[in-house]
């Protein structure tokens, strides 16, 4: 069924059950307002949402029932038990309705007109109310009857009808909040089974309980969590209304809906997000004339970023429109009694642009249908907080306005970045991270200005920081800056600087749990997690550093639009990495293609004909681009294409950079092996095809390990005509002097010593092709030796 | 009445913690310390897969000696859903406080008056009951 619409169904039930009891006590008291005005809210919900689905009936009675409820709240109009009734039969019709809907079947036969005539208050109605009511009693025994059935219907549930319940958050949490720790005792168990040396009858079950745990952490994150993108979709129609309403042009950026947030902090932050929205687009941009003669392009900007940072999601709503007038704002203040002009003036103009979140402000000159009620900001602001976010407001004048939003997130599992400063290792979230780059490279360069250390990395000067020397632990005097690792923050705000850190170690999956608030108070931590080996590891608050440090510039001027086009033209570019061919020539293969890059010795290569296999950590793997040239003497460099489910190596003579491509890739009919030439720093660089490379040289597909077989070496059956039908199945021929247990051994029914050595499974084969019953296979059974090879191969691999 | 105590030396004075709020006694092992956060905080530990933020419980009384413990012995208790190990000189046993907290006249010092919730009477002698939440939010609050 339709989300929606099981929604629909869920809430309409859910009001159905909490009106029962109102239903019961307004039958008792039918002028009771109370009552009246929670069914008349319940008959207003379900008319709302029926509109929105089309269903006319359902649409037809709640509005008729709203009506003449309506005209007793007015006073129109005196309850009376007759009206009761009536009311009564036509939510007992909607409760029918609503499970028709829910199994999908039509929504039963009329008679909505007679339910809607009882509620008719006319006189003539009246003289014949004895009728009326008589006809309509039976009518509500009937409904209840009915009512009955859907009772008895709803503890069976039809056949294909997907439930849904409502739990409370809280509830959410708490199992959350215990798989999370399930997880870090697994790690725990995982390190200790490390440490205690292969156990394969542990091993198993304790795979299988961490993919199961796996699985189950997923579900429960998605039962809470939302990507941003459901509050995103809604946002382009809101702007547009607004914008037409108000006879401006904007237009709308979203970055970061990929974002996930807690479905309960969507709908909380659904409201102030509407507000801001309404503000921005009222008081921030100017009209299309206005911005002209400011010499600014006549469609306003609204950008959206989201962002991920710890416990907490970072939303930046950014306009390009006037920016807040600070002077009106602190007039306004004083205007009306917030404060005192000493007091103005002893404030900073951040201060004071955060004076927009006072109650009572409003610096609209006019009161618009749209905002400028001096109700707003203020409201945002307590809205955001009672869910623990903050709001903030950055504004340059004539440029621009942000609102910066932090909302907490209860628990969550983020991407981040190990890395080590002084002994210690951090975690950064990784959505912070744009580009690691060694301090040491030769595309970096450092400067000074002042006692502030630059970096400059792709013709951009950034400002950098030492990780080392924010927490403490070392002074910028002693820093070796080419020692260090570099990584490229980029804020939410758009703001980038470089953090130095001793080394980059890992990604990794953390679970965040919040910190004392002692630990809190030093605005470097935004949590702590735990290490696979049971110690803590702190998660750095990057917004927090940056914004101590002068790194976050609020508002960024906006003069630099076209660069921000590049930005977004270089996002579309494909990365892919140069490297010489064997031949010397310089190609180009797309980075997501390459999984590693390998060295091994040229003895690892071994090539016969039209074969090439190159060794690599026991593996054999497809060896392609060896035919364009001569392999090297020693050492031989090969990439690692990957397909997804296929690997195989290219061999290079050398690896030389990334790069990206922006430019069109021209195609070439005339080799097949490339999907065409691009222009890579002026120079025509081939692009390798990595379709042409994986048909040509049909990987082998990708087994995590070889498995063993064991044979019979003293057979010679079995070397000559069984030992090549085994290997072409995928396994690799233990030999007498492999110690080891082989995951396979295949045994000659008539060798009553059994096989040489252990193995996990263990084929045997007979003689004669008559079936003996005792599990062997014939030996000639080509079909059922190779399906009970496969059997094991794929039970294994799993 | 009758509450039981946890008997530890911190600073080298007999003090008292509420048994009700100490979930075990540990002995910390490997500490992680944290740059940047006030001295009173040694680090985090782990503890079942928990994190626990490490209180000196000298130190957040203010007193400029460090804790001296052989043991690394520290009451695990939580506030305000953190956990905390308040690491103690000693922790000694669990006995009954005879009497209820009472101030005494002239005080009980700088940062024992803060942290304290008074003085109780227990079977080995007068003891000072100590207020959890004061000590772990440490000295800087009560300057604040």
């Amino acid at each position: 069924m339709d989300e929606l619409l099981a929604d629909f169904v869920a809430e309409t039930r859910e009001m159905l059950e909490q009106s029962g009891s109102e239903l019961v006590a307004w039958e008792a008291d039918p002028s009771d307002k109370a009552r009246i005005d929670t069914i008349f809210r319940f008959v207003h919900t379900v008319k709302g949402n029926c509109g929105f689905f089309d269903f006319p009936r359902l649409e037809k009675l709640s509005h008729a029932a709203e009506d003449a409820l309506a005209e007793c709240r007015a006073g129109r109009r005196e309850p009376d038990s007759a009206l009761v009734t009536a009311v009564l039969a036509i939510i007992d019709r909607i409760s029918e309705m609503t499970d028709a809907i829910e199994a999908g079947e039509d929504l039963g036969e009329g008679g909505d007109d007679a339910l809607i005539a009882a509620l008719n208050p006319d006189g003539e109605v009246e003289v014949q109310s004895d009728i009326e009511i008589s006809d309509l009693e039976t009518r509500s025994a009937e409904a209840a009857k009915a009512d009955d059935g859907s009772d008895t219907q709803k503890a069976a549930p039809r056949q294909g009808v997907q439930r849904s319940i409502r739990l409370p958050v809280d509830l959410l949490d708490e199992v959350m909040k215990g798989v999370s720790d399930m997880v870090l005792a697994r790690n725990d168990l995982a390190r200790r089974l490390r440490e205690a040396g292969e156990q394969p009858t542990i091993d198993g079950p304790f795979e299988r309980l961490s993919a199961i745990l796996a699985d189950v952490r997923t579900s429960i994150t998605r039962m809470r969590m939302q990507r941003l993108e459901h509050l995103f979709s809604s946002l382009p129609r809101l702007v547009r209304d607004l914008s037409n309403e108000l006879g401006k042009q904007v237009m709308v950026d979203f970055e970061g809906s990929e974002v996930e947030l807690d479905r309960e902090m969507i709908e909380m932050v659904r409201d102030p997000l509407t507000h801001i929205i309404r503000n921005a687009i009222d008081h921030g941009v100017e009209t299309p004339a206005q911005r002209l003669k400011n010499g600014k392009r006549e469609i306003g900007m609204l950008k959206f970023a989201a962002r991920q940072s710890g416990n907490q999601i970072s939303l930046v709503i950014t306009d390009d429109g006037g920016g807040i007038n600070v002077e009106k704002v602190a007039a306004k203040a004083l205007a009306n009694g917030l404060y005192s002009r000493s007091e103005l003036d002893a404030m900073s103009e951040g201060q004071k642009q955060n004076l927009i979140f006072e109650p009572g402000l409003s610096t609209a000159e006019e009161v618009s249908s749209v905002s400028g009620r001096g109700v707003g900001m203020d409201v945002v602001r307590s809205n955001i907080e009672r869910v623990g976010g903050s709001i903030e407001v950055t504004s340059k004048p004539g440029e621009g306005t942000s609102f910066h939003l932090k909302l907490p997130l209860t628990l969550s599992i983020i991407a981040a970045l190990t890395v080590g400063s002084g002994d210690q290792r951090y975690a950064i979230p990784r959505s912070y991270v744009e580009e690691i780059v060694f301090g040491n490279s030769s595309h970096v360069e450092f400067a000074q200005a002042g006692d502030r250390r630059l970096v400059t990395f792709r013709d951009k000067r950034v400002p950098c920081l030492s990780l080392g020397e924010v927490l403490g632990s070392e002074t910028n005097d002693n820093c070796e800056w080419e020692s260090k690792t570099l990584i490229l923050v980029r804020l939410a705000s758009d703001d980038v600087f470089a953090l130095a850190v001793d080394r980059v170690f890992d990604h990794e999956d953390v679970v965040v749990k919040p910190i004392a608030p002692a630990i809190m108070e030093t605005r470097l931590y935004a949590g702590t997690t735990l290490l696979d080996d049971g110690r803590p590891m702190m998660l750095i608050d990057l917004p927090s550093i940056a914004q101590m440090r002068g790194m976050a510039g609020g508002v960024r001027a906006k003069a630099a639009p076209v660069e921000r086009e590049k930005e977004v033209e270089a996002k579309k570019a494909v990365p892919v990495m140069l490297f010489a061919g064997l031949d010397g020539r310089h190609r180009a293969v797309r980075l997501e293609l390459v999984r590693r890059i390998d060295t091994i010795s040229r003895d690892a290569i071994d090539i016969e004909g039209d074969r090439a296999q190159a060794i690599i950590d026991g593996e054999i793997l497809t060896l392609a681009g060896h035919d364009t040239g001569e392999l090297p003497e020693e050492r031989c460099r090969l990439l690692r294409l990957s397909d997804g489910e296929n690997e195989l190596v290219y061999a290079v003579r050398e690896v030389l950079d990334a790069a990206d491509v922006t430019d069109d890739v021209v195609p070439s009919e005339a080799d097949r092996n490339i999907e065409g030439v691009t222009l890579i720093g002026g120079k025509p660089i081939p692009l390798l095809d990595g379709h042409a490379v994986f048909s040509r040289y049909k990987a082998a597909r990708k087994v995590d390990h070889t498995l063993t077989c064991r044979i019979p070496s003293d057979s010679e059956w079995a070397r000559t005509i069984l030992e090549p039908l085994v290997s072409a199945a995928g396994y690799r021929i233990a030999s007498d002097e492999d110690e080891g247990e082989a995951d396979l051994a295949i045994a000659l029914a008539e060798d009553t010593d059994g096989a040489k050595g252990v193995a996990r499974e263990t084929i045997r084969l007979r003689p004669d092709p008559e079936e003996s019953g005792d599990d062997t296979i014939y030996r000639y059974d080509r079909d059922g030796l190779l399906a009970a090879l496969k059997r094991i191969r794929t039970g294994r691999a799993a | 009445m009758n509450e039981l105590l946890l008997m530890c030396t911190i600073a080298g004075r007999r003090a008292a913690i509420p048994a009700v709020a100490v979930q075990s006694v540990i002995e910390v092992e490997n500490i992680t310390p944290i740059p940047g956060t006030p001295d009173f905080i040694c680090g985090l530990t782990a503890l079942r897969s928990q994190a626990l933020t490490v209180i000196d419980s000298s130190l957040a009384l203010g007193i400029d000696q460090p804790c001296v413990s052989r043991d690394q012995r520290a009451a695990v208790v939580e506030v305000e859903g953190h956990l905390y190990a308040i690491m103690v000189d000693e922790a000694h046993d669990v006995g009954e406080a005879r009497s209820e907290p009472v101030a005494v006249p002239g005080g009980f010092g700088d940062g024992w008056q803060r942290a304290a919730r008074g003085m109780v009477e227990t079977d080995g002698g007068p003891a000072l009951l100590v207020d959890i939440p004061q000590l772990v939010s440490g000295p800087i609050a009560a300057a604040a």
